[in-house]
């Protein structure tokens, strides 16, 4: 077998392909719109699955929250001790934190208070406390702060310190220890963080009181198991688990999965339909054009191999134009409409980027659906009419 | 008529302070019985008795030796250790703040109060009517010295095992930290009898920069019950399996079940090695016949030095005799119905009740007959 590709042939093919302009130009159109769609659709489904689930994966396993006359409440310290006598609780941890609005920029700032001798229920804050010694020279309060406060405290002019108006409307001056990294992941560059003592002096939360309560759970198969128990002791509590929020997320991604999957049926559906349409004859030109090449001497697997070259170039081709313009589509600009689908109700408000995954499978999985398709579909009516007798054909 | 509205309204509002004002800490300097710069905490569990000096009760030992406990509870814990007579035991009434004889004193049991070290709050009075009023103001029940003392008796291994948990979870890390991060490390735990004076050494000593009560607390107790014992309760972490090791019973990977990994160990050749399980069940048809599944380096139970299996609340390595294992819950494992290990025999209860199981057995009671009867 001469396994050496006849330039020829080639040749031959691509002026075939340039010979029937519309034709071709049809057929890639339809062919790079297919996998264009395709690829975008699980290119966006698997960049925001992966946003959740990153999104999810760092919160709290859970949260305890203190719901009075349906709003949330400063929960009691004390309840803390309540919860880690619980079976599978490994740590819990009372959470001072809260929203302070600067006036004069007209921000809000997130401020989190710390406790430098606890655990910390997340590594962001972590790395704060390494980094920072929080115990030296505590006399005098002092914070670290993101980026963007930096910013917008030093064009207040306040480079040094800060002064937090308390609400007796005395003023508190808190240092600015520090900027944290960009390599510390914080989820926002608008956050603050300082000792709990601090806080609770700017915010005027008593020392019994904490924001909420972040439980651990060393063993995640109990998760459900410890939120249930914490809420039957706690019965004036919302508990909110990174299962539940999994969850829910999962569902509504799940019922916008259907429309995709509704436009994902209807476009193979379409594809199918011109394949079929492809291999079930071909027309009297394509049969004379066969039958002409055998006459002056192509033998039926030159026919054959032109044929092959002339729809694996065009499918190919659009495959790639497909592939690329889902890449510039899904990662460049954000995937303006299919995007919509997923994000546009109010389920999911946060603004995400969608996250870069070179997602081969899904590459791989469109090019075995639709190149070897169409390849078939051209080459076995081809066979079957390049093994008649030519002059068969051509009369 | 605007004049009376004043005087309701005051009334209320002074009513609806003093249900809420309840405080166990001393309203003016409190009565200290010890002696020496360790008379601030409790002998028995080191927590300052200012912050809890309406619950405290004094004993005089038979030396004559007075002793200051923040609670019960604690003088509940010394009377065990030494012979306290009872009627030297003298208690602070929450309403005059001074100290009683107990056995003369009113208490008022289960009100809304939170007791001190124990689910149930005891308080005590010396007049009938104090008591009265308080019950009317927090609930709870009038009762004499004879029945809290028993009441307290009763709770103690309750109360103990609730206070436990929260030392091992929150406090003894946290007194950890702060000891290596803010305290003299050569301090000699050996020359302290008591806690509270370690306490009082760690404070007026230097032995550590200040700190604030809540921390002092913590770095007493970390050192008092932790590290004194040579730091033995110290949590060992998780096991931990190699990508390529396989269940030698099942043939699955162990370390795609981190929740369940469990192995034993051998000697070969001077070196320690061991197999991965990925769950208890498998690791127990592997010990009772280690020759069908092993290679000839382990033939019989004696050539096994060790066995670690994963705690299921915790999911540290703890030793596999010492454990309790759930038999017949809800809960699966990578291979079906399992065995599910507990280090705390009261964590293997809770467990029993929340998923339904059958039973819990130790070690040494778990049989060939049961271990293949999970799989049917």
């Amino acid at each position: 077998m001469s396994s050496k590709i006849n330039i020829y042939l080639i040749k031959y093919a691509i002026n075939s392909i340039l010979r029937q302009k519309y034709k071709t130009f049809f057929i890639v159109t339809i062919f790079t719109f297919l996998v264009f769609l395709l690829t975008s659709i699980f290119f966006i489904t698997n960049s925001i699955r992966y946003e959740l689930d990153s999104t999810v994966d760092a919160l709290p396993q859970i949260i305890v929250q203190k719901i009075k006359a349906g709003r949330h409440y400063d929960i009691d310290v004390d309840k803390v001790d309540e919860i880690l006598e619980l079976s599978g609780v490994s740590d819990a941890v009372a959470r001072v934190w809260g929203y302070y609005y600067f006036e004069n920029a007209g921000v809000n700032f997130s401020v989190v208070g710390i406790d430098k001798y606890e655990n910390q229920y997340k590594n962001s804050l972590q790395s704060i406390v390494n980094k920072f010694d929080f115990e030296e020279s505590s006399d005098e309060p002092f914070m670290v702060v993101g980026q963007g406060v930096k910013e917008v405290m030093n064009s207040s002019y306040f480079k040094e310190y800060f002064n937090f108006i308390k609400p007796d409307g005395t003023l508190k001056k808190v240092n600015i220890r520090g900027v944290f990294d960009s390599d510390t992941q914080l989820e926002s560059n608008d956050m603050i963080v300082m000792s709990n003592e601090t806080i609770r002096e700017i915010f005027d939360i008593d020392e019994t009181k904490a924001t909420d309560i972040v439980v651990k759970v060393a063993n995640p198969q109990e998760v459900s198991m410890v939120a249930s128990k914490i809420k039957l002791m706690l019965p004036d509590s919302r508990i909110i688990t990174t299962q539940d929020l999994k969850i829910s997320y999962q569902n509504i991604f799940d019922y916008k999965s259907g429309v995709f999957l509704a436009l994902f049926i209807v476009s193979l559906f379409t594809f199918f339909i011109i394949i079929y349409d492809k291999s079930s004859g071909l027309s009297s030109e394509e049969k004379r054009e066969i039958g002409i090449l055998k006459a002056i001497g192509w033998r039926v697997d030159d026919v054959l191999k032109e044929k092959f070259y002339e729809s694996f170039i065009i499918s190919f081709f659009s495959y790639m134009l497909g592939s690329t313009l889902t890449f510039a589509y899904v990662y460049i600009f954000q995937a303006p409409v299919l995007r919509e689908i997923f994000v546009g109700y109010s389920q999911l408000k946060t603004t995400f980027e969608l996250p870069f995954i070179f997602d081969l499978q899904t590459l791989f999985l469109v090019f075995f659906i639709s190149v070897p398709v169409y390849v078939a579909a051209t080459i076995i009516p081809s066979w079957k009419v390049a093994t008649l007798e030519a002059d068969e054909v051509i009369r | 008529m605007s004049k009376k509205i004043f005087v309701l309204l005051f009334i209320l509002v002074s009513a609806s302070v003093s249900v809420y004002a309840f405080t166990k800490t001393a309203s003016s300097e409190p009565v200290l019985v010890q002696s020496g710069e360790e008379k601030h905490w409790c002998p028995v569990c080191g927590m300052n008795l200012k912050m809890f000096y309406k619950t405290n009760h004094t004993s005089k030992t038979e030396d004559a030796k007075h002793r200051q406990y923040c609670s019960i509870r604690c003088l509940v814990v010394d009377m065990k250790k030494q012979n306290i007579p009872t009627e030297s035991v003298e208690v602070v009434d929450a309403k005059t703040e001074k100290l009683i004889p107990a056995h003369k004193a009113f208490y008022v049991v289960g009100s809304k109060v939170k007791g001190t070290m124990s689910k149930v709050s005891k308080l005590a009075f010396a007049s009938k009517e104090d008591a009265l009023e308080f019950i009317k103001k927090h609930q709870g029940k009038l009762v004499d010295f004879t029945t809290v003392l028993k009441l307290a008796q009763d709770s103690l291994v309750f109360d103990t095992s609730m206070i436990a948990k929260k030392k091992k979870k929150k406090i003894y890390p946290m007194g950890k930290k702060i000891f290596y991060k803010m305290c003299d490390t050569h301090i000699n735990l050996a020359e302290y009898k008591e806690i509270n004076e370690l306490k009082s050494a760690l404070k007026n000593d230097n032995l550590c920069r200040p700190l604030k009560e809540k921390q002092l607390q913590a770095t007493a107790l970390y050192l008092w019950e932790v590290k004194r014992l040579g730091d033995l309760g110290d949590i060992t972490g998780k096991i931990s399996v190699q990508k390529d090791e396989k269940c030698p019973v099942c043939g699955m990977f162990t370390y795609k079940y981190p929740k369940w990994v469990a192995q034993i160990f051998y000697e070969d050749a001077g070196e320690q090695k061991h197999y991965s399980f990925d769950g208890v069940k498998d690791l127990m048809k592997f010990y009772f016949n280690p020759k069908e599944w092993s290679n000839d380096k382990v033939t019989t139970k004696k050539d096994i030095s060790k066995i670690l299996v994963t705690d299921y609340y915790s999911q540290v390595a703890i030793d596999a005799t010492k454990a309790y294992y759930v038999v017949g819950s809800d809960i699966y494992g990578p291979m079906g119905d399992e065995l599910i290990p507990f280090i705390d025999e009261e964590d293997a209860k809770t467990f029993y009740m929340d998923h339904k199981g059958t039973k819990v057995i130790k070690f040494k009671d778990i049989t060939p007959e049961e271990i293949y009867k999970l799989d049917e």
